[in-house]
């Protein structure tokens, strides 16, 4: 299979330490995201209503980073092997809560956001703005529980 | 501590988690430990780069309510580290790694402790005083900001710590080999 042969898949296989090093930086990514996207969607939820929403929000670009590590060392995981994903159940079920998170993210720009940042600090945030923390949240927590599954349901 | 490895692993909870193939068993405390470490580490994330001097909007007496959340994460990882510890106790206390991650994580913690600390600024008592100006992020302490960088890498060796112990082991149970 053509990713097998790339070389970052033969790093992963072959290097001692590089599992283990990438695996590190996938929790560190992780811990990244889920530290600034998820506050932000505690904020949203109506939590520390004090903090505004605009000055949370300079947060995310650490967030983005975090997943932007993430998806490199997880393509890296993938081209190692391959089949241990492809045909893995755990790994649709991940793949799928990242894209409900994304849906979600998208509508929330298009559609709340902009509306957000108007509102003042200290009220409670509107039911759709409330609606993108919690769905956020769920999801990510869904994308961690089925990343933790993968070993289980190795094909 | 042989002995008290037979023991601990023989008791129908550390067999249960080891041996059952129910999701609910040894995955779903991984689970916890993961979703309990994103909280946990994130908030402290999120603290450390916001004293750093990131996002200075972010009024730091309201970003202190975020500590509830770091301890129910710690909480969580503290009730589900411990279950796992009961899974594969000599896997754990063979690997001197394990000795260093306790020990990495209670250094994190006194400096999410300390920094919390250098905001509030010496001895005000009142939750008003000194904050208005820490507000705008022009008053953090240098000390706070000497704190957060060394949080921010401490929490990375955590992680690495903790993934690392998967690999270093030398003793899975009394009687097996990684």
């Amino acid at each position: 299979m053509y990713l097998r042969s790339t070389p970052q898949g033969e790093f992963l296989r072959t290097a001692r330490w590089g599992w283990p090093i990438f695996e590190s930086l996938h929790f560190i990514g992780m811990s990244m995201l889920l530290g600034t996207v998820g506050v932000f969607d505690l904020r949203l939820l109506g939590f520390a209503r004090r903090i505004p929403i605009a000055a949370l929000h300079r947060l995310i670009p650490i967030g983005i980073s975090g997943f932007a590590i993430n998806l490199i060392t997880g393509f890296c995981f993938l081209s190692a092997t391959p089949d241990q994903y492809l045909f893995n159940l755990a790994f649709r079920w991940k793949v799928t809560f990242i894209a409900i998170a994304g849906l979600n993210v998208m509508i929330f720009y298009a559609r709340v956001f902009r509306r957000l940042l108007e509102t003042p600090p200290d009220t409670p945030p509107p039911l759709a703005a409330r609606m993108a923390g919690a769905v956020s949240l769920l999801a990510w927590i869904g994308v961690m529980s089925a990343g933790r599954l993968l070993t289980f349901f190795r094909p | 501590m042989d002995p008290l490895f037979t023991w601990i692993e023989a008791t129908s909870l550390s067999t249960w988690l080891r041996e059952s193939p129910s999701l609910w068993a040894f995955p779903f405390v991984l689970i916890l430990h993961t979703v309990g470490l994103a909280f946990f580490v994130g908030v402290n994330v999120a603290w450390d780069v916001r004293v750093l001097g990131f996002s200075v909007g972010i009024p730091l007496d309201a970003l202190r309510r975020y500590f509830l959340v770091m301890w129910a994460g710690f909480w969580i990882n503290a009730v589900s580290g411990v279950l796992l510890l009961i899974a594969y106790p000599t896997k754990a206390l063979t690997n001197p790694l394990f000795y260093a991650k306790l020990l990495l994580i209670g250094v994190g913690i006194v400096f999410a402790v300390r920094i919390r600390r250098q905001i509030q600024g010496p001895g005000s008592g009142t939750r008003d005083s000194g904050l208005e100006s820490t507000t705008q992020g022009t008053n953090v302490p240098p000390l706070a900001r000497v704190l957060a960088a060394a949080s921010l890498a401490c929490w990375i060796a955590v992680i690495f710590a903790g993934r690392l112990l998967a690999y270093t082991c030398t003793r899975l149970t009394v009687d097996s080999t990684c």
